[in-house]
């Protein structure tokens, strides 16, 4: 198997984007990408596409067809990737093995959503779809009441409380005002969501006991990279960035049949595997990109990665070790909670950001000084199929 | 009349681990033969929730949503007669009835409903 690196990275603002098209947005995104590449007038051999839902919501099919077309990217190979919300992870997955087995040299990876396109309730409905079909579903649960339970689970096993959670929604947040690319880009303000008689308005319970700014936006969204082989990415002029290991791993679809409902084995296994194979450990990360589609996924994550211990992670968050310049920097970008979650894109935009990351390409304050390693987690269904990634900069 | 409650849950005949739902081979140890059973007795309270942004196809304020383990250890999820979270508490007795949840197409669809038990 040959080394794997990034070469172009490039995503589009997220958020609601009403002026354009899904092909529009996967295109913008995969240009961006292509250039940051250097690639030119030059194609690739190959495109994935990771979406989860232009057939529900666009009322499109066979989109990575459409994008070779609409970029001109003929004859190259062209694959759609559906894998709910770590669609993106899947997308990176299948380029990344494409190119190590040396079947493809330059591969573009595109993730991309448009969501804004239906109202909240068909939205919600469409992200719905991914519970079980008979034991979940017709009960009118979300993907946020799911979050709801869990973090019911997860207060009364583990004591994490509101304020643990509120933690991670600050954090993110302030960095996601930071972030020209988020969809909120606005700073919260603690009184006017948790302290003040105004926090029940503000913040109104959404899937109790989350809170609205416990959860992430619905988003329009899309971002890419371009890989190739290592060896040829080390005669480029940026430095390129390897992906140094990844895994996946699955668990039961329904949250009532796993042994333990708060234990999310398919994360643990998932970055261990992508760990072992880039032979490193997680004390070895500077940044990390973790799926926070909820506040209390990013505590969870936090612990089941290896960064702090089952029951740590929340006091770790309301200590300030997962912050920019903490220990261990968490959603720098601002994570899904203000970057936002088209989700689709979301799995490759996390590569994105963690690739200006190890490219020390970001304004002072948001990079992390040196970084040298990036992990990324990408969490489909409610923990069903997780992708993780382990990235490394390499230097020239 | 009350209905029954149409649910079916699977034991492995190997193991005795309880599915619901079905799966072709069991999550514990892989065998492939269950004998059908149905939920039995009242249910204990798992973990619950009331969402308020609801999805498509639902005409109401809020829906409040559970998962409970019957008597005989199935595991289902269910929506809970309550008007509010305060009515409740994880480990609580509920009464498991089989009523419509929601409507499709202009029809009802039957599904579990618990009603806590004070």
């Amino acid at each position: 198997m040959r080394d794997v690196a990034v070469i172009g990275a490039g995503m589009i603002p997220f958020g609601r984007r009403d002026e354009d098209t899904l092909m529009d947005m996967l295109s913008f995104a995969s240009l961006k990408a292509m250039d940051d590449a250097g690639l030119g007038d030059k194609s690739v051999d190959a495109v994935y596409v990771g979406n989860m839902g232009a057939g529900m919501l666009q009322r499109q099919s066979a989109i990575a067809s459409s994008l070779a077309d609409r970029l001109n990217l003929l004859p190259a190979a062209a694959d759609t990737v559906e894998n709910g919300p770590a669609s993106g992870g899947s997308a990176v997955k299948n380029g990344l093995l494409a190119v190590a087995s040396g079947y493809y040299d330059y591969v573009l990876v595109v993730g991309g959503e448009k969501m804004r396109e239906v109202t909240g309730w068909r939205a919600t409905d469409f992200v719905a779809t991914m519970t079980h079909p008979q034991a979940e579903y017709p009960y009118g649960i979300t993907l946020p009441g799911m979050a709801g339970m869990f973090t019911r689970l997860y207060m009364e096993k583990y004591g994490v409380t509101r304020e643990h959670l509120l933690a991670v929604s600050l954090k993110n947040q302030e960095m996601g005002a930071l972030n020209p690319f988020a969809h909120v880009e606005m700073a919260l303000d603690r009184d006017g969501i948790f302290d003040s008689p105004h926090a029940i308005v503000n913040n109104p319970v959404s899937a109790d006991p989350l809170h609205l700014y416990d959860l992430c936006p619905v988003s329009d969204g899309a971002a890419a990279i371009v890989i190739c082989p290592l060896d040829m990415a080390k005669k480029l002029s940026k430095p390129p960035v390897l992906i140094a290991g990844f895994g996946q791993a699955t668990d039961t679809h329904t949250l009532q049949e796993r042994d333990d409902p708060t234990d999310l084995k398919a994360v643990t296994l998932a970055t261990q595997q992508a760990f072992e194979r880039a032979k490193l450990k997680p004390s070895d990360i500077s940044v990390a990109e973790l799926h926070d589609a909820f506040t209390i996924l990013e505590i969870a994550e936090s612990e089941h990665v290896g960064f702090f211990k089952k029951g740590e992670g929340g006091k770790a968050a309301a200590a300030g070790k997962t912050r920019f310049g903490g220990q261990i920097p968490i959603n720098v970008s601002g994570g899904l909670k203000a970057r936002g979650h088209p989700v689709g894109a979301t799995g490759v935009a996390q590569i994105v950001d963690i690739t200006f990351q190890l490219r020390h390409e970001l304004p002072k304050n948001r990079q992390v000084k040196n970084a040298q390693t990036g992990l990324t987690v990408n969490f489909g269904g409610f923990g069903n199929n997780v992708l993780a990634f382990v990235l490394k900069r390499v230097e020239q | 009349m009350k209905k029954e409650i149409a649910i079916t849950a699977f034991k492995c005949k190997k193991c005795g681990r309880i599915h619901y739902p079905y799966h072709d081979r069991c999550l514990g140890c892989k065998h492939r033969e269950f004998d059908k059973i149905k939920p039995e007795g009242n249910a204990k309270l798992l973990t619950y929730t009331v969402i308020f942004n609801l999805p498509w196809g639902f005409d109401q304020r809020f829906l409040v949503i559970g998962v409970a383990e019957f008597e005989n250890h199935v595991k289902a999820m269910g929506q809970i007669k309550a008007d509010s979270v305060d009515q409740l508490k994880v480990g609580m007795t509920v009464i498991p009835s089989w009523e419509p949840v929601r409507v499709q197409y202009g029809e009802d669809v039957y599904g579990l409903k618990f009603e806590p038990v004070e």
